[in-house]
């Protein structure tokens, strides 16, 4: 069974019958969002089964789109907090990633601006490195890009894709070695991205994400995950209640090899390791659980079969 | 597109300079400076690095009066304003509360003031200035050229005069003979330096 994230938009009338459905075929639902009246699940659902949730779905009005991103957390790397670049163009990235279900998360450096004076901290770094994928916004300059880039990019272990003002050739040419994407024509601005032309950029960016996040989607499967991080969170749901009364919109962050759970890492990590997933095997036999640098959340970290021999 | 009269932004790479044109108006058109900058030649380059901003400024004389937003209905015992841009209604009322006493001022809604048992003649409350643009020129013309210079570039020198005006920035210590590039950039405007 091929899990497939795709997105669920419907009225808020019987939804549940399409929550039901999902979970009894086998599929996860990673997010749901009640606006208004309409409601929106970002899940995993059974490649063969999508048709019969279209089908079910088709009297509330409901719509299935496939959304490559669903099940992701992206970085994307804002070099300030400054007018200069919010909120163009790292918050129109960010939302955009978003509308195709990835959870994305600004992360804005110290010292990210300028050339010479660039930098990137241990904390910052190691935020990153806690994504799936980073997506780095640069400037309009590519002498300050080839400048700061190598200062940038030290120690991130996750793939990068790379805006900037110059073309997409140029940006190929000044990093060396070679990033994993690259967008080029998007540095600074300082307007709305609403116009036909700043949209397909926009497109073309969630185009690069998607390819590159398909690529690590590949990597993975050759060396399976011993469980699937959707699964851990139903469990992690069922089974720590605190969960429930936490305020943040994604209590539980589904990631592509592991999961981000938004409680203490002191009084709950115990609790975690603990969670028998099936047959005796616990969560801590599957998944390394560290303490992340985002707040004090914790990190699930999912092995993968080469390393506990055990998928479940 | 521009309502000023000389627009120009240099820079060794030709695609930075274009996206650094759109950044400049895009500012300039948000903090509505495009109609009190006349000239404006903005040179960068990232090597050095360096960022320099000049020009001329055209010449604001003009300063708001009552009449110029307002309508006044003069009534038994009361005058009625009505406001057809609420820009200046702030700075209105508090001139109004200063000389009438604010239990003779009411503003039962935004587009509508209200002055009770005031004896000054109308034709004279029109008159009465409220605000004066070009008090806030120069701080809006920093703020903006702030936000047009990249971000790294903290080290700045600024000159501000009523015609004119000059913004050098660079992440480095700027080097002394700024002044003679400063000059190259008014000359290229056909200008002087201040």
């Amino acid at each position: 069974m091929t899990l497939v994230p795709v997105t669920y938009k419907g009225g808020i009338f019987q939804h549940d019958i399409v929550v039901d459905l999902i979970e009894d075929l086998g599929g996860y639902v990673v997010q749901k969002h009640l606006i208004a009246q309409e409601v929106v699940l970002q899940c995993f659902v059974p490649r063969e089964d999508i048709e019969l949730i279209r089908e079910i779905s088709r009297p509330l009005f409901g719509e299935v789109t496939d959304s490559p991103l669903v099940g992701t957390e992206i970085a994307v790397v804002s070099m300030s907090l400054e007018i200069h670049h919010l909120p163009h163009p790292s918050c129109d990235i960010a939302e955009y990633v978003r509308r195709l279900g990835a959870k994305s998360n600004m992360v804005s450096l110290a010292r990210g601006p300028g050339k010479r004076i660039a930098g990137l901290n241990d904390e910052e770094r190691d935020v990153i490195n806690e994504h799936d994928l980073a997506v780095f916004l640069l400037g309009n300059f590519e002498t300050c890009i080839e400048y700061k880039m190598p200062t940038l990019r030290r120690g991130i272990e996750v793939p990068i894709v790379l805006c900037g003002g110059p073309a997409i050739d140029i940006l190929k040419k000044i990093t060396d070695p070679p990033l994993d994407g690259y967008v080029g024509n998007v540095g600074r601005f300082m307007r709305r991205t609403k116009e036909a032309d700043q949209l397909d950029k926009l497109d073309e960016i969630v185009a690069e994400v998607t390819r590159v996040l398909e690529k690590k989607r590949e990597e993975i499967a050759k060396d399976p995950l011993s469980v699937s991080p959707a699964r851990l969170m139903g469990l992690i749901r069922e089974k720590v209640p605190a969960i429930l009364d936490v305020t943040s919109p994604t209590p539980l962050t589904v990631q592509m090899a592991g999961l981000r759970v938004k409680l203490p890492y002191d009084s709950f990590a115990a609790d975690l390791r603990k969670i028998e997933i099936e047959d005796g095997i616990t969560l801590g036999d599957v998944a390394d659980v560290v303490p992340s640098r985002m707040r004090d959340y914790i990190l699930v970290r999912i092995l993968p079969f080469s390393e506990t021999n055990t998928v479940v | 597109m521009f309502a000023v009269e000389y627009f120009e932004v240099e820079c060794p790479e030709p695609l930075g300079a274009e996206y650094y044109k759109q950044i400049a108006n895009d500012v300039l058109l948000d903090h509505n400076l495009l109609k009190v900058v006349n000239k404006i030649h903005i040179f960068i380059d990232p090597k050095i690095p360096v960022f320099v901003a000049v020009g001329i400024l055209k010449r604001i004389t003009s300063v708001i009066r009552v009449r110029d937003f307002a309508n006044i209905n003069p009534q038994e015992g009361k005058m009625t304003l009505v406001i057809s841009d609420e820009t200046y209604l702030a700075s209105t009322l508090k001139i109004f509360w200063e000389r009438f006493g604010k239990e003779k001022v009411e503003q039962p809604d935004r587009f509508t003031i209200i002055l009770y048992g005031v004896q000054t003649p109308p034709a004279e409350i029109e008159e009465i200035v409220v605000a004066d643009p070009s008090e806030s020129l120069h701080k809006d013309l920093i703020y903006a050229l702030r936000c047009i210079a990249p971000e790294g570039f903290r080290l700045r020198s600024e000159i501000f005069t009523t015609e004119k005006f000059i913004f050098v920035a660079s992440e480095n210590t700027l080097a002394e003979d700024m002044d003679s590039l400063v000059k190259a950039k008014f000359a290229m405007m056909g200008e002087v330096p201040p």
